[in-house]
């Protein structure tokens, strides 16, 4: 099996896989959760319950406002405690739904299961989806029915299926593909006909053997579909990257999308709970997060609802095994650092990672020594380097001209630069100035 | 030498003619205003008018789309040099200058975790909006430093920015800029600032600030002018309201509230003058003032605040008080 | 024609009138700060060359020497060169404004650039034929353009840098030049 790796760049940081033998374990349904109207890329949701409400699980909390908007809903029985600002993820206080559990963990009956759903029309299907707040589960969280409803301006023939999970320490895709691979393929095909595509392939890095084998075995009576395995680099399970490697196609400059070049690719988890919620009408109220780094005491991949706090993800592993230095939320490349363990679970969390005090780097940043270490490494083909000195002296016109706004921020130039120089905040220091600035204009 | 001479007057009236008959074709029309606007302006570039250049501005005002007064920077001198030359009359509005309004530290307010990234405010709000636990809480990373045309920012030992009143102009790139929102622009002569902007509950407030304000309502209660008025958990400066008298100073429990450039001076009752009438005892509201009726009336230590009402009612003009200049010019006004 | 190749050769890389003659250094330093300008300038100054060239040698050949005043070559040939600039000055000034604001002052300053003048006078003092002259002028702005654009590259990248406070601004840029010029050192004796 040819393993395939063709974008420019990129780094190949320890794997640190160690959870990715124990298989997925449920967390029991918590008695509060905190359901943010907000984790999805585009317009936040209008609570649709007061205080008081009695909600049953799958019970819409929250209305999609606009067309890239999704709803929320309940992922526990139980009364409305409150709506209001609640810890987030991204740092600040922000609208959310309260729940507090009446111990039933009662499924409301509101949904409409399909048995036949390959016969539904593409509409009705991106319609369900939508409905249930599906959403991309590899972190982005952007709108899936929004992402299936390319416009005809952009003909697609191939869907990627997502399985690289690149980033270290993650292993929840990995289980997913080995414990629930006939929802993701089920998933795939419904995609696919909403796409109006026959081709899809399937992306694994070879450090899964595992699962590439298991994909292959079920999709022997698919011709549309097909395993690929990839060489093991960062940011391999980047959308543009994964475009380039698996069909040497390179999305454009300046704003360019993966439809652009006539692919979409969607992540397992989100291919999964797309299968979930044709099939059995079930919203998207639960996902799987590796809780691992070797701040915890026993890392698992745990099936948990979302809006469980995460200090109960902390504990179901045993709690911390020494002093803390940073729990993150995501991987360690791309993910958020918090500052508060309240913080609810939300539909992107694909991971926590927890670093203790002793593995957190210190030091500060040193001068530039041009070494050119962060250009070779940017697989977005940037020079991160000239791009920093510009965010640094405040050049934005300059940054702009030089692509500033197609970097994907994944963190390779941070990792590989020998003065530690904080690229990504610089870099994205620019990039938030140019678009206000933008705006303002 | 005759050739020599005839020689250089053909060529030079040659060149001449050329150059005349290319002056016609490629004529442009310049107002010669505009150089004489740019030479006044002070060459900054700051873009305080609201124009990325200074010459941008210099052609504005000569098309009239910009105001004579609208060099901030340059101030009263630049107005009514611009004036001069187009010819019009200058308003002149009170100067301005630029407030922090934060007091809290590193000593006074705690913070949410430990930030190790770029020493800029406008990328540390990126990271969950920066380390201070107060949202509204001024960073001290020094991004209204960098703005400033006129080096008129201080960064604290405390990690707060502290503006140089002697050196700002009031351009007012620093309010754009500052990522919190926290900078604002008063009239010079309005030396006393709440210094806080926090919108938060009064019991969140004290949790994250020893010096926040906690919507407890006393400057409210105590000012003479009904100059503070709440606004949410806030409570709000009415600058055109405000007499600067510092009373609502003192009886801060958090000490928010601060005067710039200095102390109130106390009064000095002249004793050749004093009456003894009583009337200063009398409406002095931090009891300050004492004597017997008929006797000369003397002003206790350290009680002044410098309201100065006991200047205004006086009868006899028998009060006096030392102030530093800006003040002259705004009793002057009073 | 392989003679005026090699003249030209000489000219621009050999004896560059910037970096080996050290003629026109004042707006080599003063519109090098961005390489718009400095195209730009570089234009201007490839026009006036050019023709100061031509213009000056005709009138040394004709008037000059016949009637025996070559003592008035200098205000001759400022009179030229200066009403070329004036000329230019004002076709920049109405085609590209923002050009004519980027250059500023630098423009007339064209005038009293000695590398202008110099071209002119070389010219004479070589005893170059009318095509020999036209060549070498436009060989020499072709030159000064050349060390204007290389130069005014290497200063928007010094302007990227960490450079130490006593050397900020004019002093690293005096340097980097002397640099330049070494480095040019390096055609020697490719035109005998």
């Amino acid at each position: 099996m040819k393993r395939l790796y063709l974008f420019q760049g990129g780094i190949h940081p320890s794997e640190q896989k160690f959870s990715q033998n124990s298989p997925i374990e449920e967390l029991k349904a918590p008695d509060r959760v905190v359901v943010p109207l907000s984790q999805h890329i585009g317009a936040p949701c209008q609570a649709t319950v007061a205080p008081g409400d009695r909600v049953r699980k799958g019970d819409r909390v929250g209305q999609a406002t606009g067309f890239v908007s999704v709803n929320v809903h309940a992922s526990i029985s139980g009364m409305i405690r409150g709506v209001g600002l609640f810890p987030h993820p991204l740092g600040r206080p922000l609208p959310a739904v309260e729940i507090e559990s009446d111990g039933e963990d009662a499924w409301t009956d509101n949904l409409k299961p399909h048995e036949d759903y390959m016969d539904l029309p593409p509409e009705a299907l991106t319609e369900i989806i939508r409905d249930m707040g599906i959403v991309g589960m590899g972190g982005a969280a952007f709108p899936t029915h929004v992402k299936l409803s390319p416009p005809k301006e952009k003909p697609i023939d191939t869907l990627i299926i997502n399985g690289a999970e690149c980033e270290p320490y993650l292993t929840a895709d990995h289980r997913l593909m080995l414990e629930e691979a006939e929802n993701i393929i089920e998933g795939a095909r419904i995609a696919m006909r909403i796409l109006g595509v026959d081709r899809g392939v399937i992306a694994i890095e070879s450090n899964k053997p595992d699962a590439i084998d298991k994909m292959k075995g079920l999709i022997e009576d698919i011709p549309e579909l097909e395993v690929l395995a990839l060489k093991v680099r960062y940011p391999q399970g980047a959308e543009k990257q994964l475009i380039k490697t698996i069909l040497n196609r390179e999305v454009p400059f300046s704003g360019g999308l993966p439809m652009d070049v006539g692919a979409i690719v969607q992540n397992v988890g989100t291919l999964s709970a797309i299968y979930k919620a044709v099939r059995f009408a079930a919203p998207l109220i639960e996902r799987i997060t590796t809780v691992t780094g070797s701040g915890v005491r026993q890392p698992k991949n745990l099936r948990v609802r979302i809006g469980t706090p995460t200090k109960a993800l902390i504990e179901a592993c045993g709690g911390f095994s020494s002093e803390v230095g940073k729990v993150i939320m995501g991987g360690p490349m791309m993910g958020v650092s918090q500052y508060s363990l309240e913080v609810p679970v939300v539909k992107g969390t694909s991971g926590i990672v927890v670093q203790p005090f002793s593995e957190v780097e210190e030091g500060s940043a040193q001068p530039c020594i041009r070494c050119g270490s962060c250009v070779r490494a940017c697989p977005a083909r940037l020079m991160p380097t000239v791009l920093g000195v510009f965010a640094q002296l405040d050049m934005f016109e300059e940054a702009q001209r030089y692509d500033v706004m197609d970097c994907i921020e994944c963190g390779c130039c941070n990792y590989v630069c020998p003065a530690k120089i904080p690229l990504v905040q610089l870099l994205r220091y620019a990039k938030a100035e140019i678009l206000t600035r933008r705006k303002a204009a | 030498m005759w050739i020599a001479l005839f020689c250089l007057s053909g060529l030079g009236l040659v060149a001449s003619l050329g150059l005349g008959l290319a002056a016609k074709r490629f004529a442009v029309e310049v107002d010669p205003r505009v150089e004489e606007v740019e030479r006044v302006l002070p060459g900054v570039n700051d873009g305080g008018c609201g124009y990325p250049s200074c010459s941008q501005f210099a052609r504005a005002v000569v098309e009239g789309k910009a105001p004579v007064n609208g060099c901030v920077a340059g101030g009263e001198d630049t107005a009514l040099a611009l004036a001069e030359v187009m010819g019009v009359e200058a308003v002149i509005g009170e100067k301005r200058v630029a407030v922090v309004l934060c007091k809290g530290g590193r000593e006074e307010s705690k913070t949410k975790f430990t930030y190790r990234g770029v020493e800029n405010c406008k990328a540390a709000v990126l990271v969950s909006g920066g380390d201070k636990a107060c949202p509204y809480g001024c960073l001290g990373l020094g991004t209204c430093k960098r703005v400033c045309p006129f080096d008129a920012v201080v960064i604290s030992e405390d990690g707060l920015a502290v503006i140089d009143t002697q050196r700002c102009t009031g351009c007012g790139i620093c309010v754009k800029e500052c990522p919190k929102g926290i900078i604002q622009l008063v009239p010079i002569g309005k030396r006393v600032s709440i210094l806080c902007q926090s919108g938060e509950k009064g019991s969140e407030v004290r949790k994250k600030c020893d010096v926040g304000c906690i919507a407890c309502e006393t400057c409210v209660r105590v000012c003479p002018f009904d100059a503070i008025f709440m606004e949410g958990n806030l409570a709000v400066l009415d600058h055109e309201r405000c007499q600067v008298c510092g009373l609502c100073i003192p009886r801060c429990p958090t000490h928010t509230i601060e005067a710039r450039d200095g102390p109130f001076p106390p009064v000095e009752i002249m004793a050749d003058k004093c009456s003894g009438c009583g009337i200063c005892s009398m409406i002095c509201p931090v009891s300050a003032i004492e004597g017997d009726k008929k006797e000369v009336h003397r002003v206790l230590e350290g009680r002044c605040v410098g309201c100065l009402l006991c200047i205004d009612r006086c009868p006899k003009d028998a009060i006096g008080i030392e102030v530093p200049i800006n003040s002259a010019v705004e009793l002057a006004s009073r | 024609m392989a003679e005026l190749l090699l003249l030209i050769v000489g000219v621009t890389l050999v004896n560059n009138f910037v970096l080996t003659r050290f003629l026109g250094i004042c707006p080599f330093l003063g519109v090098s700060k961005r390489t718009e300008t400095a195209v730009g300038m570089g234009m201007a100054v490839i026009f006036v060359m050019t023709i100061a060239s031509v213009v000056t040698w005709i009138i040394q050949r004709t008037v000059l020497t016949p009637f025996g005043i070559e003592y008035l070559q200098t205000v001759t040939f400022i009179l030229v060169i200066a009403s070329l600039v004036q000329l230019v000055e004002m076709v920049i000034q109405k085609t590209s404004p923002v050009l004519y604001q980027a250059l500023g002052i630098y423009l007339p300053l064209i005038t009293t650039n000695c590398a202008v003048l110099g071209v002119a006078v070389l010219n004479i003092q070589k005893d170059f034929s009318f095509v020999e002259t036209a060549f070498f002028g436009f060989g020499g702005s072709l030159g000064f353009t050349l060390a204007l654009v290389l130069f005014s590259g290497l200063r928007e990248k010094i302007a990227l840098a960490d450079v130490p406070r006593v050397f900020q601004g004019t002093a690293i840029a005096l340097i980097t030049a002397g640099l330049l010029s070494l480095a040019f050192m390096g055609f020697t004796g490719l035109v005998k």
